[in-house]
This record gives C-alpha cells, sequence and structure tokens, in this order.
C-alpha cells in the first residue's frame, strides 16, 4: 500500500451512487477497481479486468447476483469466480477462472475499502449525511489549504462551504488527483444542500487554478 | 419521414433515438460520411448549404437542425417530451439545447480528432468536453436532490435526448466518464427508457432482459 498515512480504510464511493443491479469504477493504489451491487443488494469489489479479453468489467452490466463482462458475458459472483461462459454453454467454468477481490464495508451511506488484515470499521459521523461525490485534479493537501478547513482524522477534513459546516473524505487518485466524498449536515435544506454543492464547485476552480481565496 | 443519417453520427442517432421512443417510424437514406464525403457533394449541399447531417425531410419541411428536429418529433407525439410545462421549464430546456451544442463542439470535435483523423487541438477540446461534463454533473447533483431523475423534470425530455449521445461517446474522445456518479446514473435512466434503441459505442441494458436459457427457443431441431 503506497498510503503514506496509513488510513485504515479509503472511502470508495455514496451508497446512493450505486443502487442494486448497477457497477461502477474505482481507482485503488493496487490499480483499477469494478465496485457493484447485486440485485439482492450484496456490494462487492473485483479487479476491473475481464480473464477473458482484458475488458474493463465495469462496463458490463449486473444481472441477478452476478456481474457479467459486456465483451462475452463471461459473469462472475462475489467471489470473482466464473459461473457462466455464454459460449460454451454447457461449461462448467474451470474454478481457475476468477477475478481478483477486495473487501468493502457500508456505513452511514459511505462505502470504504477495508483490508482483510485489520478489522477497523469506518468512522462514524453523526449528524451528517452524503451529498457527492467530486474529482479534484490536485491532490489532497492542495484541497485542504484551500478549503483552510481542519483535518479530523486520516484523510478526513472538517470546513465550511456556503455557510454550513461540511466534511470532506478524501481519496487520492491516479496522477496527483483526489476524489472527494462531502458530506453536509443532515438537518440541511434543500436550498442549502444545493448551496454546499454549489460552494464545492467554486472550492475545486479556486483548488485548481491555485487561489487561495476559500470557497466558504 | 426522410432522415438522411449515418450509422456513426450522434448528431443522427439523436432522431432516430426519439423516433423510437415516440414510435414514429423514419425512412433512413444512409449517407456516406466517412470515408465517402457525401455531405458536401452537390446532390446533398443542395438539402443543406451547410454540408452537415442529419437532414429532417416531411413534405415541405425540410431541417438541418437536430434540436429543431427534437422539437418537431415530440411536437408531433406528445407534449411531455417537450419539456414546456412551464416558463421556467421551457427555459431550461431551451437552456440544454443550446448547452448540446457546447457538447458537440468539445467532445463531439475531440471524438472527430481521435476516431477520424480531424485536424483539431485535440487537448483543448478535451478540457472543453470535462468543464461541459463537471456543468453537467452538477446540474444533475441538484436534479437528484430535488427528486428529480432527468435534465428538467422527473421524465424525461427532450433536453435529454440533445445531451445524451455526445455524452455517453465521450470515451471516444478519450474524455473518461469514471468520475461523474450522477452522469452514469442519467445515462442508464435514458438508455433505461421502454423503446430504447442503440447506436455504435452505446449499448443497451442487458440486465433488463432476463438471462437468455440455452437451447430454449430457435434450436434447430
Amino acid at each position: 500500500m503506497p498510503s503514506t498515512d496509513a488510513a485504515p480504510l479509503t472511502p470508495l464511493a455514496l451508497s446512493e451512487d450505486l443502487p442494486p443491479a448497477t457497477v461502477m469504477p474505482i481507482w485503488t493504489p493496487e490499480g483499477p477497481m469494478a465496485l457493484w451491487r447485486s440485485v439482492g443488494g450484496t456490494l462487492s469489489l473485483a479487479a476491473d479486468r475481464c480473464p477473458h479479453r482484458g475488458m474493463r468489467l465495469s462496463h458490463g452490466f449486473v444481472r441477478g447476483e452476478a456481474l457479467s463482462c459486456i465483451y462475452h458475458g463471461w459473469s462472475y459472483d462475489q467471489g470473482g469466480r466464473c459461473l457462466r461462459i455464454p459460449a460454451h454453454p454447457d461449461l462448467e467454468p474451470p474454478a481457475s477462472i476468477r477475478v481478483a477481490t477486495g473487501s468493502v464495508l457500508e456505513a452511514g451511506g459511505v462505502i470504504w475499502r477495508a483490508r482483510a488484515d485489520d478489522p477497523s470499521l469506518p468512522p462514524d459521523f453523526p449528524g451528517f449525511v452524503p451529498l457527492r461525490s467530486l474529482s479534484f485534479a490536485v491532490s489532497r493537501d492542495v484541497i485542504s489549504r484551500t478549503l483552510g478547513g481542519e483535518s479530523a482524522g486520516p484523510g478526513i477534513l472538517k470546513g465550511t462551504l456556503a455557510g454550513s459546516a461540511v466534511i470532506l473524505l478524501c481519496a487520492e487518485q491516479a496522477e496527483g488527483t483526489s476524489l472527494i466524498h462531502l458530506l453536509a449536515p443532515a438537518d440541511a435544506t434543500l436550498d442549502q444542500r444545493i448551496a454546499v454543492s454549489r460552494a464545492a464547485e467554486t472550492l475545486r476552480r479556486a483548488a485548481e487554478t491555485g487561489t487561495t481565496e476559500a470557497a466558504a | 419521414m426522410k432522415l438522411y443519417d449515418y450509422i456513426l453520427s450522434p448528431s443522427c442517432y439523436k432522431v432516430r433515438l426519439l423516433a423510437a421512443l415516440l414510435g414514429i417510424p423514419l425512412e433512413l437514406r444512409a449517407v456516406d460520411f466517412h470515408p465517402g464525403g457525401e455531405h458536401r457533394t452537390p446532390a446533398l449541399l443542395a438539402l443543406n448549404p451547410a454540408g452537415s447531417i442529419p437532414i429532417l425531410e416531411d413534405d415541405d419541411l425540410r431541417l438541418t437542425e437536430s434540436a429543431a428536429m427534437l422539437v418537431y418529433l415530440a411536437s408531433l407525439k406528445s407534449s411531455d417530451w417537450l419539456g414546456r410545462d412551464t416558463a421556467a421549464e421551457a427555459a431550461r430546456t431551451e437552456q440544454w439545447l443550446s448547452f448540446a451544442q457546447r457538447l458537440t463542439a468539445s467532445l463531439g470535435g475531440a471524438r472527430l480528432c481521435e476516431m477520424l483523423l480531424r485536424p483539431g487541438d485535440l487537448a483543448a477540446l478535451q478540457a472543453a468536453g470535462i468543464a461541459a461534463l463537471r456543468e453537467l454533473e452538477a446540474a444533475l447533483v441538484e436534479q437528484r436532490l430535488r427528486g428529480e431523475r432527468f435534465l428538467v423534470a422527473d421524465r424525461p425530455t427532450i433536453a435529454d435526448i440533445a445531451c445524451f449521445p455526445y455524452v455517453a461517446l465521450a470515451p471516444d474522445g478519450s474524455v473518461s466518464l469514471d468520475p461523474y456518479p450522477s452522469i452514469r446514473l442519467w445515462l442508464r435512466a435514458v438508455r433505461a427508457l421502454p423503446g430504447f434503441i442503440e447506436m455504435p459505442g452505446i449499448h443497451r441494458l442487458h440486465e433488463l432482459k432476463p438471462e437468455p436459457v440455452h437451447g430454449a427457443e430457435g434450436e434447430p431441431a
């Protein structure tokens, strides 16, 4: 793990952005992954590469409890084992055909990458609910300086946007970019939530253009 | 109703898609856009001096702008799709129809550079495309907060159809859609519409159909 702050858990996505029967791409330090939720609601994380022809599984589709590749329909269960090869309908796929998988946890509307060797539970943010995720073309440090907030743990910033207290969960991405999961007060009105979302856009413009003015 | 069409053109696809969603039959006349450059031939320039496709003909009506074609098709069939229930809704619909031209210029321009090796400043086109995608994502976030799944309402309108193809095909111009969760769900909502049709690069949602059962039908006796 190249992570410098040894965060036990990395925030991957917001629960609302991954309804049942969908898949989304996730960048991790080990490589691209496909995060998917089955029709029954089970979350899984798989390497984003079909072992057959290398197609991204995040381009695929979720039917029932399996993730299928868009290219030739090879489908995989939550443990990464190949269940079905449509071109060979009578073949039981050998157990050696599988995709690497990772552990995930979901709490408070946030999906976290867990480490198999670490029993940590995701942090709790009472009084806050997820608002949206945004990608920034700058590092977490630049975002932190621009926000002018305070650190509240590894990869966690507290600050103010549009007059509302906010929490930013930061995940380092490829090439010095960052993925931010923005949490807003649970009691914020619709207008306040929209204002916070817009202020996050302003924060991003400021961070990416090197403006030091806080977006609050 | 006759559409001068090119299978790989996102603007032609807008018209085919809305016609399919509304159940309006189209007579398709394939134009050899690439490599033939047929849209620049005298016969096609006589129909559209701008040398662009699509061109839609219905009796004595001839349209050369895809946004006008969407308005025409929606007006024929269904006022719901027009997105004009209120003054504000009408204005937002127009806003997105104009925004779609920015998508064509930016994401569409990058796509032409990458796919057909047309000249252009690829990096500048991609940057403009990313700026447009961020605007779209922010707007869709706000729509979701309001409990609405589409661009101007909780029902699809021509605004969605005008913006959908160039956004869905952004990766053709090497612009990633990975950073936009609300765009991802919106693309999915459009693809889930009854009557949705595909174009190369935009596939249907296979999961909406039951898993094919081997030997269940169509097997030779």
